[in-house]
């Protein structure tokens, strides 16, 4: 017998359960239900070893109906903590709840609790990725590379704001949702780029967190009152990354660069689902910070080879980027860009606006930049002092590997 | 041949905080072992056992009622299977799935009382 199973059928039900339950017995209760949802999937995961049922999603969603009538009996017992619940939802109504178009209703009221500007903007990634994507500890802590201890500080801090500031479980309305969803785009963007970017060295965890980025803001689209064109830009901007996921780590598990990828690699359905995504995105004519990382990603796709960049109009976007998002590693990026483009006494008037400190734990990538610049205008020396202070400041591994080669090129060249 | 158990003892999977995830890749293992043994014939018979534990001890019959986590380790289940010997359970035993938690599979043979 086969196993009938999708692939992350357990992590995608989990966020389900979660939100659904915590739609009706309220967030204050949250811990009880997710201890409730965990023990659903223990059990599944010992009675289906020998034989799998024959609807596995409709198991696990009754097992978890059953858990409600167990949460109940056990608040009850505790403090007498369900006021009205019976009465204003009779089991009808909880049924309800249970069909697709309601848990998807709850899991976005999820993904707005867990993305509350209230919270931490630290605490609000482990806890999405822990409540709406069903992450457990070690996976948080081995995905942002963050201590096991650290993740579950965050995760009860961020249990602490919400039950202290008594944040609603609902999608807002009018006013408050352009502000609440600017706050959703921005941790579905650093969920992504942890994963796009990651320090780690497990190609795995890259592809989660990327397909988990995508997978919520998707949800972003399916809603008619979230479904707005920033959001679009975004999930485009997701589209045009993942692309070229496979083309960015070799055979040997190396970093390569935009110039070394095999761009036959380049996943073009994603191309193109980016694309169509973007023409959605540009219909209102307000463009977000994501439309313009979009426009940049779209451009590197449409060469179909490294000499082939238009240079000139990725710094364009760039301009119009750091207009509405003022952050001085768009500067260094546009140095890159002007060294790409053989123009360095404009990549140098870029640089000289940037200091590593402006970059904190990044320093590593404006040192490599200023070495890359010496190194255009065959200023050799220079250019292994910079190297040699981006290798002091990089902690990323693959990077630094990546750095080393570069010194082994530029010491031969000196020789 | 001759009947043996493969005994199961760890820790409970409750108390490892396991992911979901991590739960579904398990059992899709625990599954592929089971149907692997079955297609083999070898397949006796097995159980999973629930983490409670009543304890009965001494001429007092002392009862402890114990969770898993107020012990070490636990029985988590077993499966009987045919084999010519122990090396051939071992060899069974190979594709026991929770080695990395920190699992043991005990083999012991079923002692068979003949008629005299």
């Amino acid at each position: 017998m086969e196993s009938k199973l999708i692939d992350h059928l357990f992590r995608y039900h989990s966020g389900k359960m979660v939100s659904v339950l915590t739609r009706i017995f309220g967030l204050s209760h949250l811990e009880i239900i997710e201890d409730a949802v965990q023990d659903t999937f223990i059990k599944a995961s010992i009675s289906w070893r020998h034989q799998q049922p024959e609807n596995p999603e409709a198991w696990l969603t009754k097992a978890a109906k059953n858990r409600v009538l167990d949460i109940f009996r056990k608040l009850k017992a505790e403090k007498n903590l369900l006021p009205n619940l019976q009465q204003s939802r009779d089991f009808i109504a909880v049924n309800e709840l249970f069909l697709d178009t309601e848990i998807e209703d709850a899991q976005l009221r999820m993904i707005f609790t867990a993305c509350h500007p209230n919270l931490d903007p630290r605490d609000r990634i482990s806890f999405a990725l822990k409540t709406v994507s069903g992450f457990s500890i070690k996976e948080i802590s081995s995905a942002l590379l963050t201590k096991e201890e650290t993740v579950k500080k965050r995760l009860s801090r961020a249990r602490k704001t919400i039950k202290e500031s008594s944040i609603s479980f609902h999608i807002p309305q009018g006013k408050a949702l352009p502000e609440r969803l600017e706050s959703v785009m921005e941790v579905l963007y650093l969920i992504f780029n942890e994963g796009f970017h990651s320090n780690s060295k497990e190609n795995l965890i890259r592809k989660e967190l990327c397909g988990e980025a995508m997978r919520l803001c998707k949800m972003l689209l399916k809603n008619e009152h979230t479904r707005i064109s920033a959001a679009y830009a975004l999930f485009a901007l997701m589209c045009f990354h993942s692309a070229r996921l496979e083309a960015k780590i070799n055979s040997a598990n190396e970093i390569l660069d935009l110039k070394h990828q095999d761009r036959n690699l380049w996943h073009s359905p994603l191309i193109q689902l980016g694309n169509t995504m973007m023409t959605k995105a540009v219909i209102d004519t307000e463009y977000s910070c994501y439309h313009y990382e979009a426009a940049i990603a779209a451009e590197h796709l449409r060469a179909s080879h490294f000499d082939e960049t238009d240079w000139a109009k990725i710094l364009y976007w760039y301009e119009c980027l750091y207009v509405i998002q003022p952050i001085p590693i768009h500067v260094l990026t546009m140095a890159v860009v002007c060294l790409q483009n053989l123009d360095f006494a404009k990549a140098k008037t870029y640089l000289d606006q940037v200091e590593a400190t402006d970059l904190a734990q990044r320093s590593y990538l404006y040192y490599g930049t200023l070495s890359d610049y010496y190194f255009a205008i065959k200023n050799i020396e220079k250019a292994i002092t910079h190297l040699d202070l981006a290798l002091a400041t990089v902690t990323n591994s693959l990077e630094k590997e990546y750095l080393e080669k570069k010194r082994a090129v530029l010491i031969q060249k000196k020789e | 041949m001759k009947e043996f158990m493969m005994i199961f003892v760890g820790a409970d999977y409750a108390d490892l905080g396991l992911s979901p995830e991590e739960l579904q890749n398990r059992m899709g293992k625990w599954f592929a072992w089971g149907n692997k043994m079955e297609e083999a014939g070898i397949l006796r018979g097995g159980n999973a056992l629930n983490p409670q534990i009543r304890r009965i001890v001494g001429k007092n019959r002392t009862v402890t009622d114990l969770s898993s986590a107020e012990v070490k380790e636990i029985i988590g289940g077993y499966y009987t299977v045919v084999a010519e010997d122990f090396d051939a359970v071992q060899e069974i035993a190979q594709d026991f799935p929770d080695y990395d938690l920190g699992g043991t599979v005990e083999i012991r043979e079923v002692t068979v009382f003949e008629d005299h």
